[in-house]
């Protein structure tokens, strides 16, 4: 509707105006209209969505300050040739304030929460960002918390993040750019990096492919990921979201772009690699040994949630001389009574666990704990009993999906707890011959698949040897002296090589008994 | 086409994952057939001819760095001789696709799943590797190079494992009993490592191809030394005379291991399975070569093509041999020409290309890039 008007000019006689803000916006209860005289003398109108914006500065420092004649001015004749002048530089009470000539821009002005004021026989709107949305509070991130690290997590707001980010990078080099995507939601997006680390190449790839996008509605961040991805058709995650600041900054620093949409607590990161999946803000935070080896129960986490009931399947249906024989014969034991062969029961008892893992997260918070309390205990339980499925059975799923929630990013865990479904069938088809093949073909497409020409599971393959450090596990701080080398970084160091040297030679015992000088 | 980025530890990876395949399963047959105890020295003396083939292919590569052998056989010895020896090469390792995919089929079907026809496990290695070829020679490259560990990983677990079996006196004389059938024997485990002739394809993608020869060294050291490591371990447990009753002696050598502590009971099946990406690299490499060549030899942009468009082809083949005796049969007599093709070939092409003074282009100043 606002394009044919585009270009047209504000004219000076503010009935017009107001007819035209009328015409386009008119039949909205929430859109306030309000008469009133500058200095006394001259027609002027004020236009602002009520819900939107902040009363009181309304009212005190545009309403007010208009009205009076400021004071250090008081007795002096105010000519409709100044009034522009007199108004900006020393009537309004608010520094977030601009000139505009275009109709369609008052518009849109208003639309996004600012104030527009417009007076008799001026050919430009005073406009005001007055813009105030009720915001929650900054609160723990529900998805990604941690035992020692920082508590806070992105809110809706882009300014509330921005300023996040902004505090914990308090560097000249931080660069913020902003886009609006969607022809219907005007959803402003911000693309974050830092000069002088980040390719610049990499930036503008980003900003290309933001650009591109032409849709409607753009609701959160993931309608972004969509679209900027590489492969839109596989299950695998190529871009990473967050609602931690500090993982945001700290990606930044390595030399990734960040992406943050209005309305949208999760930032996007890009290029990513497979290993960020499992990374978490601890392994960093605490000391590397400690990490280490929790990085490595989390990895065999990822990979039993992955084979470990197609292997179970292999092994029952056609290895069973694979397994020690007491414990194939107690295997055996336990299946007596199930009606079906393994790969129908473990398939079965997967797909109930799906089912009660949705319901569990649909449930109202109260009712929740209770009866995902009752479908796995109580059921798993009757279920054995009925000699439905199993007890090995249950045991297995149970563990694969403890497995699965084990993962930190909820998206690669999907994609891996989907994977396991074909090769569930494909070890009941094949046994062993076939999980191998399923996993051959998994590994296959993780090989050629990039983000942003970032092979995924770069820095093992291709091998960097600085990035291998920080791969399965979490190599000390000072020995990661090296941006990852993949993502190409204009300067690549990030610890000083000698530092650590130099620390550890001029510390002292200060402490020390042998040092006391009262003895 | 891409930029050049195959680092030489890739190229020696590919050439690693290429030779060791399926033909490890029954290679201490073939060694002890020609020479008994002597099976590691034949070994031994395979891997040295296998080198010098190799060295022959790497040394044209150097010599033409941006172009593939079907390329500059061309500007060697003419267009048409060429396109007869490339169709030569196509055809050549079309055969070795579908006798690598029987073989497996074979081993599969006999071992682990009695009651499947064989004609569905060939079809599923085939389509494994036609679904993968599909991507570029970069890809392929870092395929390659994420399978190695777990091909040399479960071989000498199984190796360290068997020792304990092992009787160091089954292993003399070093040199055999009888050394008529050395030759021959050494030409039938030298054919097990053509599938080196892929290093041809890869060179024009090096990063630094004028680095080739040390990819080739370092990659015959590994796959020799392991084929030679197999040959020695199988020969110290079972004695020449078991070995020669024995289909896959590598397999039983594998049956016969157990875990300590009794985490797996037997581990066949479990090298069977982990053995499945040793064939599977295998097999991707001679079908990527396959239609990487055939698509350098009709002048076209994109392998792909032929992906899909080849396996018809490739498994009649693989379904023509009769039976496992039948299949080795061929599977001998086809490496045997595949030799001439794979070192005579590349040797002539080596001489001539040294009498007519031809060269390639330096690649120096070509798109690279540069952090890897």
């Amino acid at each position: 509707m606002l394009d044919k008007h585009k270009g047209e000019k504000i004219s000076t006689q503010i009935e017009s105006t107001i007819a035209f803000i009328n015409g386009i916006l008119g039949m909205n209860e929430d859109l306030t209209i309000r008469r009133f005289h500058v200095f006394g003398q001259y027609q002027a109108v004020i236009m602002y969505y009520s819900n939107m914006v902040n009363q009181s500065t309304v009212n005190v420092d545009i309403v007010k300050a208009l009205m009076y004649v400021p004071p250090h001015l008081i007795g002096r004749s105010i000519e409709i040739k100044q009034l522009t002048d007199v108004l900006m530089n020393d009537a309004l009470y608010h520094s977030e304030s601009r000139l505009e000539s275009e109709l369609t821009v008052l518009v849109d002005s208003l639309l996004r929460g600012e104030t527009v004021v417009t007076v008799e026989g001026l050919d430009h709107s005073l406009i005001i960002n007055t813009r105030n949305i009720d915001k929650r509070s900054i609160e723990q991130p529900a998805t990604e918390q941690v035992i020692r690290g920082p508590r806070e997590g992105f809110i809706e707001p882009l300014g509330t993040n921005i300023s996040l980010i902004r505090y914990r990078l308090q560097s000249p080099d931080l660069r913020i750019e902003t886009m609006e995507i969607g022809r219907r939601t005007k959803s402003k997006v911000a693309v974050c990096y830092m000069e002088g680390i980040t390719n610049p190449e990499l930036v503008k790839e980003v900003n290309n492919r933001l650009s591109k996008i032409d849709t409607d509605t753009v609701m959160d961040s993931g309608y972004l990921e969509q679209f900027i991805e590489d492969n839109h058709y596989s299950p695998f995650p190529q871009v990473q979201y967050t609602e931690r600041p500090d993982k945001v900054v700290a990606n930044l620093a390595e030399g990734r772009v960040s992406i943050l949409v209005d309305g949208s607590p999760l930032a996007l990161v890009v290029p990513t690699v497979f290993n960020q999946f499992y990374q978490t803000v601890e392994d960093y935070t605490e000391r590397f040994v400690l990490m280490s080896s929790i990085r490595l129960a989390r990895l065999i986490a990822l990979i039993f949630s992955l084979v470990f009931p197609a292997i179970y399947v292999s092994i029952i249906s056609y290895n069973p001389e694979l397994i020690p024989t007491e414990f194939a014969v107690a295997v055996a034991g336990g299946r007596a009574g199930v009606p079906f062969p393994a790969v129908v029961e473990v398939i079965i008892i997967e797909i109930s666990m799906e089912v009660l893992r949705e319901a569990t997260i649909r449930l109202p918070q109260q009712v929740g704990g209770a009866l995902s309390i009752v479908g796995v205990l109580v059921i798993g339980q009757a279920a054995v009993a009925a000699g439905f499925a199993s007890p090995i059975t249950v045991v297995i799923i149970a563990l694969t999906t403890i497995g699965s929630f084990a993962t930190p990013a909820y998206n690669a865990a999907l994609a891996l707890r989907l994977l396991r479904f074909p090769l569930i069938i494909l070890a009941g088809i094949f046994g062993l011959y076939g999980v191998m093949i399923g996993l051959i073909l998994i590994a296959n497409h993780l090989l050629s698949l990039k983000s942003f020409g970032v092979p995924y599971l770069s820095p093992l393959i291709p091998v960097d040897f600085q990035g291998l450090k920080d791969l399965l596990i979490r190599g000390p701080l000072w020995l990661m002296n090296k941006r990852p080398a993949f993502l190409k970084p204009v300067d690549e160091t990030k610890v000083s090589e000698t530092m650590f040297d130099e620390l550890e030679k001029t510390s002292t015992n200060v402490l020390d008994p042998l040092n006391d000088k009262n003895q | 086409m891409e930029p050049r980025q195959i680092t030489v530890i890739q190229a020696s990876a590919v050439l690693v994952s290429t030779i060791i395949g399926v033909g490890v399963l029954a290679l201490p047959l073939f060694a002890v057939r020609a020479a008994d105890s002597g099976g590691p020295l034949v070994t031994f003396l395979a891997v040295l001819l296998a080198f010098v083939g190799l060295a022959l292919i790497t040394w044209l590569g150097i010599r033409f760095p941006d172009q593939t052998i079907i390329r500059y056989s061309e500007v060697i010895i003419g267009r048409w001789l060429a396109w007869i020896g490339s169709m030569l090469i196509i055809l050549f390792f079309a055969v070795l696709t579908s006798l690598t995919a029987r073989e497996f089929g074979e081993v599969v079907v006999t071992s682990v799943l009695k009651s499947t026809p064989v004609e569905v496990t060939v079809i599923v290695m085939l389509l494994l590797a036609a679904i993968s070829t599909r991507h570029g020679i970069t890809t392929f490259a870092h395929i390659h190079t994420f399978y190695v560990p777990f091909l040399l990983i479960p071989v000498l677990v199984i190796v360290a494992l068997s020792l304990k079996n092992a009787e160091a006196i089954n292993l003399l004389p070093i040199w055999g009993n009888e050394q008529g059938g050395m030759l021959k024997g050494t030409l039938t485990v030298a054919a097990l490592f053509q599938g080196a002739f892929i290093l041809t394809a890869v060179i024009p993608a090096m990063k630094h191809p004028e680095k080739a020869m040390k990819a080739s060294f370092w990659g015959m050291v590994i796959a020799g030394g392991l084929y030679i490591v197999i040959v020695a371990a199988t020969i110290s447990v079972f004695g020449s005379e078991e070995i020669k009753q024995l289909l896959w002696p590598t397999l039983e050598l594998a049956k016969a291991t157990t875990l300590p502590a009794n985490i797996l009971e037997r581990l066949d099946a479990a090298f069977l399975a982990v053995w499945v990406t040793a064939v599977f690299t295998t097999l991707f490499s001679s079908y990527f070569f396959t239609i990487y060549a055939m698509s350098h030899l009709f002048r076209l942009r994109e392998h792909k093509l032929f992906s899909y468009f080849i396996l018809p082809f490739v498994f009649v083949m693989a379904m023509l041999p009769q039976n496992i005796i039948q299949m080795y049969e061929i599977i001998e007599s086809v490496g045997r020409i595949g030799l001439i093709i794979t070192t005579g070939y590349p040797g002539l092409l080596l001489i001539v290309s040294i009498l007519r003074k031809k060269r390639g282009n330096r690649v120096a100043d070509k798109k690279v890039d540069q952090i890897d």
